[in-house]
This record gives C-alpha cells, sequence and structure tokens, in this order.
C-alpha cells in the first residue's frame, strides 16, 4: 500500500517524474565525462595550468552563488505557495519580476558567506598568478555570471507555479550545469555538441573568466568575446525572463495561486 | 480646470462590482461567481456571507487583484482591479485564510510586521514602526511583539495577519475570515479596534465571514452568496426580516424521520424546514400550525419541546441555503 501512495505522489506530477528518470540516465553520461580531467596533462595542454586543484576549487565555489541564483526565487515561491503567504505578496504594489531579482540578490549576498571562504582557499593555492586587478576582474565576470543565472532563475521561478512539484527539475539543471559549465571539467574537452550547449550558458564565461584572471588559464576564447556573450546573455535572459514573470503572473490571475 | 473639480466632486464609490463572473478550467469548467454586481460605500463595513464554497473567497480575491474576472468587471475607488491592478494594490490591504503559516517563522511578530510594511508596502521603517506600535497596544498585543512567529497561538498568528494587512493605512481592507480561530473576546476585541480603526482612517472594509454574530455586530450591510449567486443584499437587520416575515416553530430533536418531517411539511402554512441542533419549521403564522404540529408529533408518538421562536441571522442564512437547495432539485 505504501508502494502505491509513493507511486501515485510520484506520477501525479508528470513534469518531474520524467525528469527524475533523465537525472538518473544524464548523471551516468556526466560520470563519464569525468575521464576526461583525469589525464592532467591533457588539462594542462587545454587550459594551461596542471593545478587541477585549484581549478576544481574554484569551480565549486562558483556553485554556490549558482545554486542561489538558479533555485532561490523558485524556493521562495514553493514556500510562499505552500504557507500561503504568496496571496499576501502578490497583493502588494510592486514588480514581480523584480521582487524575484531582489530576494535572489539578498539570497546572493547571504552565499558570499559561504563562496568566499573557498575562493580565498583558491586564491592561495595560485598566488603565483595572482593581482588585485586579476582578483577584481575574475569577480566582476563572476558576479556578471550571476545576474544572468538570475534571470534563469526567474524562468524558473515561474516554472515552479506551473509545473507545482519541480524538484527533479531542478536537479536534472543543476547536474547538467556542474558537468557542461567547465565547473569539474574544462568545457573543451566535451564533445562538441556538449561544448555548444556549455557555451548557451552564462556560467560558462562566469567561471572561466575567473580562472583566466586569478589562475591565468587559456580561455575557451577571446576574452574580450567572452566579456561581450555574457553582456548578450544576461540582455536576452533578461527580457525572457521578463515574460516568463509575465505570464506566470497572467496564469496565476486566471486559474488562482493555490496550485501546489 | 472644469473637468479636474468635476472628478474630485463626483462622489466614488469604494467597490464597484458589474456583471462579475469567474469560471475555473477545471476538468469540467466549474463556475465560481454568476453575474454578480453591488457597491459599497466609502466607509462600510461589508459582510460577504455564505455556505463554504460558495464564491466569496473568489469574489474577495478579485477585488484584491489576486484573480481576473471571465466576465464583467471590478473597480476599487474608481481603479479597475485587472487593467489598474497596481493602483488597486497601493490602496488596497488583504488578509488572507491561510494565517497560520503565511509570516516568517522565525522572525519577530515586529519584524515580520516591519519587513512587509517597508519591503512590500513601501511605508518609511520610522512610520512603520510607528505604527506597529500604536496598532498593537490598541488591540493589546505590545507584549507579544518580540515573540517569534511561530512561537504564536493560531489566534494571536490571525491577529498578526490582520495588522499586516492594514498596517500601511489602506483607503479599503480585505479580509478573508478575520475571527477564524480567535476566541469571543479577543474576536470582540479585533471587531471593536477595526471599527474605530476603520471610522478614524475612513477605510472601507470588505471580509467574509461565518460569524454570524460578527455579521450582526461588525457590519453595515451584507451581501449572501450561494453558488456563486448574490441571493441577498442589504443590512443584517433586513436579511433577517427576509425570514421574519415567516415565523418558526422550533422542535427541540435535531432529526425525525422522514414520514414525520414529510407530515410536517404538509401541514398547511408551513413552507420550510432546517435542520440544526434542532428542527425549525418555517411559517406564516407559527400560533396557526402550532397545534397541528402537535397534532403530527403526537400521532407519531414523539414527544419533544416546541416552541415558537424569533429568527436569528443565523436562521436568515439557514433558510436561504435551504431554499437554494429545494430549487436546485426542483
Amino acid at each position: 500500500m505504501a508502494v502505491w501512495r509513493n507511486f501515485l505522489t510520484l506520477t501525479r506530477y508528470k513534469a518531474n517524474f520524467l525528469f527524475e528518470i533523465l537525472t538518473s540516465a544524464l548523471f551516468g553520461f556526466g560520470m563519464l565525462l569525468f575521464s576526461f580531467a583525469f589525464n592532467t596533462s591533457l588539462l594542462g595542454e587545454t587550459v594551461g595550468s596542471t593545478n587541477y586543484v585549484t581549478f576544481f576549487i574554484l569551480g565549486v565555489s562558483f556553485q554556490s552563488w549558482q545554486s542561489i541564483a538558479l533555485w532561490t526565487a523558485s524556493g521562495i515561491f514553493q514556500g510562499e505557495l505552500s504557507t500561503g503567504q504568496i496571496d499576501y505578496t502578490f497583493s502588494c504594489p510592486f514588480s514581480r519580476y523584480w521582487y524575484i531579482v531582489s530576494n535572489i540578490a539578498a539570497s546572493a549576498v547571504q552565499s558570499t558567506l559561504f563562496f568566499f571562504p573557498m575562493f580565498f582557499i583558491g586564491l592561495w593555492l595560485t598566488s603565483a598568478t595572482l593581482t588585485i586587478t586579476g582578483i577584481i576582474l575574475g569577480l566582476m565576470a563572476t558576479i556578471l555570471s550571476v545576474a544572468a543565472l538570475a534571470q534563469l532563475g526567474a524562468i524558473f521561478a515561474s516554472l515552479t507555479l506551473r509545473y507545482r512539484q519541480v524538484s527533479a527539475i531542478f536537479g536534472f539543471f543543476n547536474f547538467a550545469f556542474q558537468m557542461l559549465t567547465g565547473m569539474f571539467i574544462p568545457v573543451q574537452l566535451l564533445p562538441l555538441p556538449l561544448q555548444i550547449i556549455g557555451q548557451s550558458l552564462p556560467v560558462t564565461f562566469g567561471m572561466d573568466l575567473m580562472r583566466y584572471y586569478t589562475m591565468a588559464t587559456k580561455s575557451i576564447m577571446l576574452v574580450e568575446y567572452e566579456w561581450l556573450i555574457l553582456f548578450i546573455q544576461l540582455g536576452i535572459l533578461s527580457i525572457i525572463a521578463r515574460l516568463a514573470v509575465l505570464y506566470l503572473e497572467r496564469t496565476a490571475k486566471d486559474q488562482g495561486l493555490h496550485y501546489i | 480646470m472644469l473637468k479636474i473639480v468635476e472628478v474630485e466632486s463626483r462622489e466614488l464609490q469604494a467597490i464597484t462590482c458589474s456583471g462579475l463572473v469567474k469560471e475555473y478550467k477545471t476538468q469540467k469548467a466549474v463556475r465560481a461567481l454568476d453575474n454578480i454586481s453591488f457597491e459599497v460605500s466609502d466607509g462600510e463595513v461589508f459582510g460577504l456571507l455564505g455556505p463554504n464554497g460558495a464564491g466569496k473567497t473568489t469574489l474577495v480575491k478579485i477585488l484584491a487583484t489576486l484573480l481576473k474576472p471571465t466576465q464583467g468587471h471590478a473597480e476599487v475607488r474608481g481603479h479597475d482591479c485587472d487593467k489598474e491592478e497596481n493602483k488597486v494594490r497601493r490602496i488596497t490591504g488583504y488578509a488572507g485564510q491561510d494565517s497560520e503559516r503565511s509570516a516568517y517563522f522565525r522572525l519577530t511578530v515586529k519584524e515580520n510586521l516591519l519587513y512587509f510594511a517597508h519591503a512590500l508596502r513601501d511605508v518609511p521603517i520610522r512610520m512603520a514602526k510607528e505604527r506597529i506600535d500604536s496598532i498593537s497596544s490598541e488591540i493589546g498585543f505590545s507584549d507579544k511583539l518580540d515573540k517569534h512567529f511561530i512561537a504564536l497561538s493560531g489566534g494571536e498568528k490571525q491577529l498578526v495577519i490582520v495588522m499586516r494587512a492594514i498596517i500601511h493605512d489602506p483607503e479599503v481592507c480585505f479580509l478573508d475570515e478575520p475571527s477564524k480561530s480567535l476566541d469571543p473576546l479577543t474576536a470582540r476585541q479585533v471587531r471593536n479596534f477595526l471599527k474605530s480603526f476603520a471610522k478614524e482612517h475612513r477605510m472601507t472594509i470588505c471580509l467574509t465571514t461565518h460569524n454570524m454574530k460578527e455579521a450582526e455586530e461588525f457590519c453595515d450591510r451584507i451581501a449572501f452568496i450561494n453558488h456563486g449567486r448574490l441571493r441577498f443584499i442589504g443590512t443584517p437587520d433586513e436579511f433577517r426580516k427576509q425570514v421574519t416575515i415567516k415565523e418558526i416553530v422550533e422542535v427541540g430533536v435535531p432529526k425525525l424521520s422522514e414520514l414525520v418531517e414529510e407530515k410536517l411539511l404538509e401541514i398547511d402554512g408551513v413552507s420550510n424546514i432546517t435542520h440544526d441542533v434542532s428542527i425549525r419549521l418555517y411559517c406564516d403564522d407559527s400560533f396557526r400550525v402550532l397545534n397541528e404540529v402537535l397534532a403530527v408529533l403526537n400521532s407519531s408518538g414523539i414527544k419533544v419541546p416546541i416552541r415558537i421562536i424569533e429568527p436569528s441571522l443565523e436562521d436568515a442564512f439557514a433558510f436561504f441555503v435551504k431554499e437554494d437547495e429545494v430549487n436546485k432539485t426542483v
């Protein structure tokens, strides 16, 4: 009976169920990609450094801001939907888009506490290549990348209201983001189709620039292009995010907010 | 210039609803509101009554800009609730039914109110603090301001949600069952406070309630809604009088056999029967039917107390619900 109950719950949210299955398959494929990273000479040739410990540390430190940017708003909406607070929130006179973005910003500031310890350990290990300008530019690239990610976060928040139970969808994207953006494995070592997908995500160039400025790694492409692409990604994602939030609000007004 | 004077001198209704229809698209379209029209004047306390699922919350949510009507339109102080939603949001307050969890658990009452007032309602911090102090002292809540929200009782949480709804001094306030989970004394205290606050600030209140005492004591006018339709609008007195033209014979048992009830309904002059802790027979002249009621009960061997009573607001409520059920069956 308990199995029946669990199965019913699992299949009630179909999109989430589908992504739960996809994630397990993706995880298997993702692990295969690690084989590239453990060839240290190839790593050295590709990224211009064999200091793969720092390479990982800086990648993982980025993760604390990435998860905040992507999932904060969604988490807030899920929380407010289940407590009923969302009715009050939506009865207040402010832009929903800015509500989402400001909440992400607040959480990002809070998350800095968790980002900096790991970031500084990474910097300490790269002391040979470190300059003040490098740290500043690396942090600026990170902030720009997080701002672009926050737009994706707003889109995911809209998904929360649309698909109600989205934890598996989160898991799928989280893992995809980790594997395709160069967090653990240099993007240049990925098969071409995955490289293309990876380069379309705003984390990739943010992380690449951070490593370039602090570790003096080889960048994926000319750094000027990477900055430009980051700005373009921020612009395009902001427009999509605003449209998604507008759609979210229209849908919510049509059918009510108590979806979960 | 002339135009401005005209607009300023025109008496604006606090709330105007015209032909409101709301349908939810589930597997089968559900019509929650069906052609609702009414107006609420400035400064009025207006109550929405009706059984569960009647459409009261849907109506309040449309007025608070949380839902869009399928047809018709609603205005608050002359602003369209759909097309000018932000203008409406600026001048309204809202307290929904989910009070138990709808604030930040780990923040104190004061911190919660400060956050909502300043961050979501744009009230300057200093002014927000002053309002929190003045409202909480008026409803005897000052000693609980430093308690965590999670540590409050259900009724206290409800009070915080009501305080949150008025913290920014709205022109119109929507309260969905504000006295739910309040003990009678606190409920009265909150009613008294809201009434004086509304009078002092010329605030219009639109509330839903199942509490007939609240409707009677608190509301200037009430609307009775059932199955999404507006069945009555007027003062609580007028609502009662809808039934007062009928008189009531109360039979002191909660239920009788179907056969006996059929016989009672067949008595000339008895128009309706409702059930609660006792059975109530609605009739035009209770003295005339009393003997016949006794005869039916005696012939069935039933010995129960019988009395003639004055209809209350609750009777009027029950009467309308029953009448709708009968009409639906027919």
